[in-house]
C-alpha cells in the first residue's frame, strides 16, 4: 500500500482527523499547563473546530474509508457542519464561565465537548454497525460527565444519574437490536442488514428493529422515552446544556437515517407506523407538557421534545424531499435552540421564568435576541423556524399526512402561548433586581452567531434549501 | 460468505437453539423439583446451628458484613484497568494476524497504542491512580 492510497482512504475522514489531532493536543496541553493558564485550552478547542469546519468546506471529503465502513458524501458534510457549529457555540459559552466557576476543570470541559463532537462527526458517515455504535458511544459518554458537572448539587446529580441510567439501558437496547439484525443478515454492513431485513421481514427481525428503535428513542428523548430530558437540562451547567440540547439530538436522528435509509429501496417503510406514532406522540406531549412549566430550562426541554417529534416525522416519510426538510430543520433547530439556551446561560440564575422578569430593561439587547429565538421556536415568519416548519409541512401534505399537518399547526399555536410567557416576563413584568445583566464577550459572540443564523437564513433561505437538497440526494438516491 | 437465505430462517434459528432451550428448562426444573420433593417428603434439618445460617461463599469464612462502603478510588483504578484490558483484547487478534496484514497494520496498532498511552499519561498526571 502506497502513501497515496493511504491518503485516498483517509480523505473522507480529513475533518475528523483534524478534530482528533486537536483533541489529543488539548488533552496533552491540559496536563502540561500550569493551572493559571488554562484559558488557552478553550481557544485551542475553538480553533480546532473552526479548522475542522474549514477542512470540511475546502476538501469536501468524499468516498469510502476503511473498506465499506465509512462514507464521506454531501450528507455527511452537511450534518458535520451543523455539529461543528454546535460544538463551537458550546465552547464559546464555556470560555468565561469555566474560567470563573471551575478554573481547575476548564480543560476537561473543552475536552469533553471536542470528544463528543468527534463522535457525532464520525456518526455522520458511518455505514457499518460497529462504526456506528462506537461513534454513538464516543458522542454519548462525554455527555454523562458534562451532565454530572455540578457534583455537589442535588438536582445536578439526579439529572446526571437519570441520563446515565437511561443512556446505559438504551445503549444495551441498541446493541441488542442491531446485533440481532446483523446476525440475521450475517453482515455488519448497514446496507446489507437493511436489505436483508426488508427482503425477509421475519417477526424476529421486527422485534429486533423495534428494540433498537426504542434505544435510539431514549437517546433522542422522544415520548414515551423522554422523562430524563427536563431533569438533565435543569441540573446540568448551562453552557453544557447549549451542547446537550442540540448536537446529540441531531446526531440521534442522523443515526436513524443511517440505519433506516441504508437499504437499496431506502426503508421502503414510507410513513412507517411506529415512527409516525412516536413523532405524533412527541409533538403532542412535548407541547402539552411545556404549557405548565415554571422553569425556562424545563419548558425549553419539553419544547425540544416537540421539535424532535417533528423532525422524526420527516425521517419517517423517508423520501428525498422529506430528508431535505429534515436537514433544513436541523439547522433551524441548531441556531434557535442553542440561541435560547445561550441566553439562559448569559442570564445566569436558576433558569426560572421569574428570573426573566424585566430582562428587556436590564439588558435590552439580550431581551430582543431572546425574543427573536422565541419567535423562531414558535414558527413566526421571517425567522428560520418558520421556513423549517413550512418546508416540513409542505412535504408532509404532499405525502398524504394532512392530518398530521393540521394537528401540528394547531399545537404550534399552543406553543406560541408558552413561548410568549417568557416574552411577557421579559417585556411586561417589572424586574425583581434592576441591576443590568452583563454578558461576557465570548457568550455574546455565540449569541450573535445564532441571531445571524436565525435571521439570516430566515430572510434568505434559498441557499440552505439548495444545500439540503444536494445533501438529501446523497442519502436517498 | 453469506448464509443462503431461506424463508424459514426463524425456524432454523429455533432448531439451532433448541439445546439451549432444553438446558434452560432443566435449570428451572432441577431446583423446583427439589423444593417440591422436599415439601412432599417432609425433609427438614432438625437442628439450627449458627453455621447453617451463615452465607455460603465457596467455603470462605465470613468476615464482617457485605454492606460496607467501598472506597471510590477503586472505581478509578478499575477505569484505568479497563484501558489496558481493552488494549489486550485488540492486541491478541492483531498479533496473530499481523503476518498477512502488512506494515499498515503495524502502523495502525502503534497509532492506537500511542493514543491509549496518552490517555494513561493523562490519568497518571491527573493523579488518578495515586492513593490519597
Amino acid at each position: 500500500m502506497t502513501p497515496e492510497m493511504v491518503w485516498v482512504g483517509l480523505q473522507p475522514l480529513s475533518a475528523d482527523l483534524v478534530l482528533t489531532a486537536g483533541l489529543l493536543s488539548v488533552l496533552t496541553a491540559d496536563v502540561l499547563m500550569p493551572p493559571g493558564a488554562k484559558r488557552v485550552l478553550g481557544w485551542g478547542a475553538l480553533a480546532t473546530l473552526i479548522t475542522a469546519f474549514v477542512a470540511l468546506i475546502v476538501l469536501e471529503p468524499t468516498g469510502w474509508s476503511f473498506g465499506r465502513s465509512y462514507h464521506g458524501d454531501a450528507f455527511a458534510t452537511f450534518v458535520k457542519a451543523v455539529f461543528y457549529i454546535g460544538g463551537a457555540l458550546a465552547v464559546l459559552a464555556g470560555l468565561e464561565s469555566s474560567e470563573s466557576r471551575w478554573p481547575r476543570r476548564q480543560g476537561e470541559y473543552h475536552l469533553l465537548i471536542l470528544a463528543s463532537t468527534l463522535g457525532m462527526s464520525l456518526l455522520a458517515g458511518a455505514k457499518d454497525v460497529i462504526t456506528l455504535v462506537v461513534a454513538f458511544e464516543l458522542m454519548g459518554v462525554p455527555l454523562y460527565v458534562l451532565a454530572a458537572w455540578s457534583r455537589d448539587d442535588r438536582r445536578g446529580t439526579e439529572g446526571a444519574l437519570k441520563l446515565l441510567l437511561s443512556g446505559g439501558v438504551s445503549t444495551a437496547a441498541i446493541l441488542y437490536g442491531l446485533g440481532t439484525l446483523s446476525g440475521l443478515a450475517s453482515s455488519t454492513q448497514l446496507e446489507l442488514m437493511a436489505n436483508h431485513a426488508t427482503m425477509m421481514p421475519t417477526p424476529f427481525a421486527a422485534i429486533a428493529a423495534a428494540i433498537a428503535l426504542a434505544g435510539v428513542g431514549f437517546k433522542l428523548g422522544v415520548v414515551p422515552f423522554h422523562f430524563w430530558v427536563p431533569d438533565t437540562y435543569e441540573g446540568s451547567p448551562s453552557p453544557a446544556v447549549v451542547f446537550l440540547a442540540v448536537g446529540p439530538k441531531i446526531a440521534g436522528l442522523v443515526a436513524l437515517v443511517q440505519v433506516l435509509l441504508a437499504g437499496d429501496d431506502g426503508l421502503r417503510l414510507a410513513s412507517w407506523a411506529p415512527l409516525v406514532a412516536l413523532a405524533t406522540l412527541s409533538m403532542l406531549a412535548g407541547n402539552l407538557l411545556a404549557l405548565n412549566q415554571s422553569n425556562a430550562k424545563r419548558l425549553l426541554a419539553f419544547s425540544g421534545v416537540a421539535h424532535v417529534g417533528l423532525m422524526l416525522l420527516a425521517l419517517a416519510m423517508g423520501t428525498q424531499d422529506a430528508i431535505a426538510s429534515l436537514l433544513f430543520y436541523t439547522v433551524a433547530y441548531l441556531f434557535t435552540n442553542a440561541g435560547v439556551f445561550l441566553v439562559v446561560h448569559a442570564l445566569g440564575g436558576d433558569g426560572s421564568i421569574a428570573s426573566f422578569d424585566g430582562l428587556a430593561r436590564r439588558n435590552a439587547g439580550l431581551g430582543m435576541m431572546m425574543l427573536v429565538f422565541l419567535l423562531s421556536l414558535g414558527g413566526i415568519p421571517f425567522a428560520v423556524g418558520f421556513w423549517a416548519k413550512l418546508y416540513l409541512f409542505l412535504v408532509a401534505w404532499g405525502e398524504g399526512l394532512g392530518w398530521f399537518v393540521v394537528l401540528a399547526a394547531l399545537v404550534s399555536v399552543l406553543g406560541l402561548f408558552y413561548y410568549l410567557r417568557i416574552a411577557r416576563a421579559m417585556f411586561m413584568n417589572p424586574p425583581a433586581d434592576p441591576t443590568p445583566v452583563k454578558v461576557d464577550t465570548s457568550t455574546a459572540i455565540a449569541i450573535a452567531v445564532c441571531v445571524f443564523g436565525v435571521v439570516g437564513v430566515g430572510l434568505y433561505p434559498g441557499p440552505l434549501v439548495a444545500a439540503a437538497e444536494v445533501a438529501a440526494r446523497a442519502i436517498v438516491p | 460468505m453469506r448464509r443462503p437465505l431461506s424463508p424459514g430462517l426463524a425456524d432454523d434459528m429455533l432448531e439451532q437453539w433448541a439445546p439451549a432451550l432444553v438446558f434452560l428448562a432443566m435449570c428451572f426444573a432441577a431446583p423446583i423439583s427439589m423444593l417440591i420433593g422436599a415439601a412432599v417428603l417432609r425433609v427438614r434439618a432438625r437442628t439450627v446451628t449458627p453455621a447453617r445460617l451463615d452465607s455460603y461463599e465457596c467455603g470462605e469464612e465470613v468476615d464482617g458484613s457485605a454492606w460496607i462502603r467501598f472506597h471510590p478510588r477503586y472505581y478509578i483504578v478499575a477505569l484505568v484497568f479497563v484501558l489496558f484490558d481493552v488494549e489486550a483484547a485488540f492486541l491478541f487478534p492483531w498479533a496473530v494476524s499481523l503476518e498477512g496484514a502488512g506494515w499498515i497494520a503495524l502502523v495502525d496498532m502503534f497509532v492506537f497504542l500511542g493514543i491509549l498511552l496518552l490517555g494513561w499519561a493523562y490519568a497518571v498526571k491527573k493523579e488518578a491512580i495515586k492513593w490519597q
